[in-house]
């Protein structure tokens, strides 16, 4: 099937073009309309039929960080999940590696729990969460979510790592303790180089979901640690909508793991398919 | 100290911790990770257990508060909206990714086929799976305003009456399943689409001879050899379509009249809106042995276990 269709100036082959073209114009539409309409002035953004072109303002940027304090939701948002990402990432890498290096007693059963934390829907633990936050005075602190999102990133890094550590051949590691590395140098110098790609991809889709978290962090916050989803989805009112303003908020917090995702894009189905599926 | 028995190294990593004084090593490795998943995750679970069995009302101090045993999970049997809810939910994470699932499918296909340009339409296909999911909601709700969004503005071009769609019950689940489908085919095609590259050569060519057309080679060659690849791309679909929230919570909010109201839109409902917590924590726990009795059953008919143990097999 692969071989028999080579580009050429078949007509069927021109066919499946338009249809490749009509995919890319539905997925890419509603982007489209997001950012134009983020640029749109307050006139042209409300009025039917929609307006196509119009003169680029950058009125709804200006009035999300005057009025919906996005410069603080952005702040926490940065301050969030970068803490709760290295975390995750540290202490995921250093239980992958034992998992994936030292025969631990029961490990399968370790690692079959830190999987069913990726299945956990957040909803059970978030009235726990509220209730004992409350009483612990971190209620609408930052530090709550950090304690969560490390958490859900948690068992990702874990099950992901072991996998990228695994396909480093152990004899290599050897090799280097044989030359005379103690075990730390031997994973400092050796097999952290070769596991770097792993780790960066692992890292932007631990990233992404931490960022894009909407649920817990409009649950677990009220006023000082809300990110940038939350502001967003203060936008949005039940019966009316700032059409600019959402719409700018949207590109604001899209825009980052959309620009750090693609930079990975070479590992990112190892990432997200937990390692089952090569990239 | 540091000599390792030559017979044991080949390849496997476990037999070598048998070395002097490294007994310990493993579980300093995991304690970190063992601590933050027993204080963050194992403690509020159990907590949670605890709570669904009380009457636990914090904005209503005057009424009991104590332990009622398993009154509220009797309570939730009875409950219609609980059962309308997953009754939904499974409605919802069916169609939405058996709908992405054959797209996805037709698209890796398609894309298989390295016409020029096709590499970044392809990257520009994966995009929406990237994008915040209140971005998308706040994006589509926009979109799909009966009369002043820009849908039915296209569809009035193409001559087709104006549709309401999450206005209105009838068409409500079905503008959510658009949406969702919109947002995560992506991550289902490029799974499937790495799944599809990584196929060997030689059957097909072996079809190729044997006189199979297009369609027929797709059937009983491409589909089987994808398989493994789509049950971890389905099995992870159908773990996050369960929990929809965001963008149903930006677009309906659960209505019109209970139309979209996933379980975990209800949960929230029933949770933070009449602090009712102790039903709500009942309920919540309902809703997570449902899920993981399915992903269990899921799990079991695919050998999901085994396709993700295989990467072990050294």
């Amino acid at each position: 099937m692969r071989s028999s269709l080579r580009p050429g100036l078949k007509p069927v082959s021109i066919l499946y073009w338009l249809m490749a073209l009509a995919a890319t114009a539905f997925f890419l539409f509603p982007i489209y309309w997001m950012a134009s309409s983020s640029l749109k002035s307050d006139l042209d953004v409300g009025t039917y039929p929609p307006v196509w072109l119009f003169t680029p303002s950058l009125h709804s940027y200006e009035q999300l960080f005057k009025e919906m304090g996005a410069l603080d939701a952005l702040w926490n948002s940065c301050f969030i999940v970068g803490i709760s990402t290295c975390l995750a990432m540290m202490a995921g890498t250093l239980a992958a590696y034992a998992l994936a290096r030292f025969d631990v007693s029961g490990k399968n059963v370790l690692a079959f729990e830190v999987l069913s934390i990726r299945m956990l829907p957040p909803i059970v633990s978030v009235i726990p969460l509220f209730i004992i936050a409350k009483q612990l005075g971190i209620f609408d602190t930052p530090w709550l979510l950090i304690a969560c999102y490390t958490l859900s990133g948690l068992p990702f890094v874990v099950w992901v790592m072991r996998v990228f550590i695994q396909e480093i051949p152990q004899s290599i590691e050897e090799a280097a303790l044989i030359d005379g590395c103690s075990h730390f140098q031997a994973f400092w110098r050796i097999t952290l180089p070769l596991l770097l790609p792993g780790l960066a991809a692992t890292m932007v889709i631990v990233f992404m979901f931490a960022w894009n978290e909407f649920l817990l962090a409009s649950i677990l916050t009220s006023r000082e640690a809300k990110t940038l989803p939350v502001i967003a989805a203060n936008a949005i009112k039940p019966k009316a909508i700032s059409f600019g303003l959402a719409s700018a908020a949207g590109v604001l917090m899209s825009l980052p793991v959309v620009v750090l995702v693609l930079m990975m894009q070479r590992y990112l189905v190892r990432g997200l398919t937990l390692g089952a599926v090569k990239g | 100290m540091r000599a390792v028995a030559s017979g044991e190294i080949k390849g496997t990593g476990a037999a070598t911790a048998r070395r002097a004084g490294e007994k310990y090593v493993p579980w300093m490795l995991l304690a970190p990770t063992m601590i933050i998943m027993t204080l963050v995750g194992f403690f509020p679970l159990v907590h949670s257990l605890y709570i669904s069995m009380t009457s636990y009302r914090p904005t209503e101090i005057d009424k009991p508060q104590g332990f009622v045993g398993l009154e509220n999970y009797v309570r939730a049997f009875s409950d219609p909206l609980f059962g309308h809810s997953l009754l939904l939910t499974g409605l919802f994470t069916g169609l939405s990714v058996g709908l992405s699932l054959v797209l996805a499918v037709l698209l890796a296909a398609l894309f298989n086929l390295r016409l020029p340009g096709f590499v970044a339409m392809r990257t520009i296909v994966l995009v929406p799976m990237l994008i915040t999911p209140i971005a998308v909601g706040i994006t589509w709700r926009i979109m799909m305003m009966p009369d002043l969004g820009v849908l039915n503005f296209l569809l009035a071009m193409l001559g087709i009456p104006p549709q309401p769609w999450a206005n209105s019950a009838t068409s409500a689940l079905m503008a959510m399943v658009l949406v969702d489908v919109w947002q995560w085919t992506p991550f289902m095609f490029i799974i499937i689409f790495a799944g599809l590259r990584a196929l060997p050569r030689s059957p097909f060519e072996a079809a190729a001879i044997d006189g199979a057309g297009p369609i027929r080679t797709f059937y009983s060659v491409t589909l089987p050899m994808l398989r493994p690849v789509i049950v971890v791309a389905v099995l992870l679909r159908v773990i996050d379509a369960i929990r929809t929230y965001d963008t149903v919570y930006i677009i309906t909010r659960g209505g019109p009249d209970f139309a979209s109201d996933l379980v975990s839109v209800y949960l929230q409902r029933a949770n933070f809106k009449f602090f009712d917590l102790g039903y709500g924590a009942a309920i919540s726990w309902l809703t997570l042995i449902a899920i993981l009795a399915i992903v269990l059953i899921f799990v079991r008919l695919t050998g999901f276990m085994k396709l993700l143990a295989d990467k072990e097999g050294r």
